[in-house]
């Protein structure tokens, strides 16, 4: 069994891109590249362990309360990210405030354990939330790198345009720090991806 | 499969028991090194009240030019905190706590030894608005707050007033006021009020501050 099946999220099947789930926190938290990436990162592990444990439940529990079953593990990795964050990483938890307690509430999470996780074994399901979440991340850094650099002049907190542009007279774009900027900038990936998928 | 009740309720009772018990545990845990950032972040607001930005160790930074006190107030003890500015002038530190919109807002002021005027203040917010009220932390909004004056010439308390459209389209005179933040009415309204309340229980204290400067 080859792992390039799993690859699908990466692009023709982006979670974002192609079936338009998560949005809403990526806008909100890719104004900075790094927000983004350790928002990134969490959903990535909370979507892969989420995957991995309900599909290794999966034969025991019971249809009727699926629902209920899943949203209790899924809540549950994820307070064990954000106080894992707030331990270790205090500065960018700040940062995504109530969006990471809000993952518990992104779309492709549940998506993945109920089209997938529960009706496949735990290693290609954790294989299957693991690529669903990178391709998540995928947009996120994307965006976060695009909307530091033209809004803040910045990567990583990182001065990247020099200051001599600026004596010339050049300024940052203040529309990019703005959630706007962020649905326009997906608006055009998402062109980018539907012209090469046809 | 079929599952019967009785299987549905025993199972979901697991279920719960164990993710609560990983969680009770994780938050146990953690819950030094949780501390111990939060700590970190109340000294690094103090010191930039106090003038200091981009303190490396603000831990021991903080240790060697402040001193923690307390004032004996009407009520309670007073929380006061005594700091070396990075202007060379000795500072009162005092901690504020409101509410904004949606949760709690707090911050720290930062007085100088004259006993009236401020050196600077320190703003955060548990879940104010991104970009309307989420605004009074950052650097442009807590600058206004540089050289601003707590009591008029009277020596009255007058605390400092938050502007909606701005200080100078007003009738408050510039040194008792600093422009609210656009579309933060209810945060900037209840910024204003926390500075007067919690500064009030501190005002016998920075009278007699005042008074030392005068027979000095």
């Amino acid at each position: 069994m080859s792992i390039k099946k799993y690859f699908g999220p990466l692009s023709k099947d982006n979670p974002v891109l192609v079936q338009i789930l998560g949005v809403c926190s990526s806008l909100a938290v890719t104004a900075q590249l790094k927000p983004a990436f350790v928002m990134a990162l969490s959903v990535t592990i909370v979507t892969a362990f989420s995957n991995l444990t309900i599909s290794a439940m999966r034969n025991l529990i019971p249809p009727r309360i699926r629902i209920i079953v899943q949203l209790v593990v899924i809540a549950t990795l994820v307070i064990l990210v954000d106080q894992v964050l707030q331990a270790f990483f205090y500065d960018v938890s700040k940062m995504l405030s109530v969006f990471v307690g809000l993952i518990i509430t992104n779309c492709i999470i549940m998506g993945r354990v109920e089209a997938y996780a529960l009706s496949n074994p735990p290693g290609p399901s954790f294989l299957d939330g693991l690529f669903n979440g990178l391709g998540y991340g995928l947009v996120l850094v994307t965006l976060g790198t695009v909307r530091e650099i033209l809004g803040s002049g910045t990567l990583w907190k990182m001065q990247i345009i020099p200051a001599s542009v600026y004596e010339h007279g050049y300024l940052n774009n203040g529309l990019m720090v703005l959630p706007p900027a962020a649905l326009i900038l997906v608006g055009v990936m998402i062109w980018i991806q539907r012209a090469k998928m046809n | 499969m079929k599952f019967s009740n009785r299987y549905i309720f025993i199972f979901i009772t697991i279920i719960v028991v164990i993710c609560a018990a990983i969680l009770t545990f994780a938050s146990v845990g953690l819950q030094p090194f949780q501390k111990a950032n939060r700590e970190k972040e109340r000294m690094a607001q103090i010191l930039q009240a106090s003038g200091y930005f981009d303190v490396k160790d603000v831990i021991a930074f903080y240790k060697t030019v402040s001193e923690e006190t307390t004032l004996k107030g009407d009520k309670e003890e007073l929380k006061l905190i005594k700091i070396k500015a990075k202007s060379g002038e000795l500072c009162y530190v005092m901690p504020l706590t409101g509410k904004g919109l949606w949760g709690p807002i707090w911050g720290y002021i930062a007085v100088k030894s004259d006993g009236k005027t401020v050196n600077g203040a320190v703003f955060d917010h548990k879940s104010e608005t991104p970009g309307l009220g989420a605004e009074i932390n950052t650097p442009k909004f807590m600058a206004q707050f540089e050289g601003k004056l707590l009591f008029d010439e009277q020596g009255n308390f007058v605390s400092i007033k938050v502007v909606k459209g701005g200080v100078a389209n007003s009738n408050i005179k510039p040194p008792y006021g600093v422009d609210a933040v656009s579309g933060g009415t209810i945060t900037s309204q209840g910024l204003e009020k926390m500075l007067e309340k919690s500064i009030q229980p501190y005002v016998p204290f920075l009278k007699e501050l005042q008074n030392k400067t005068v027979t000095k």
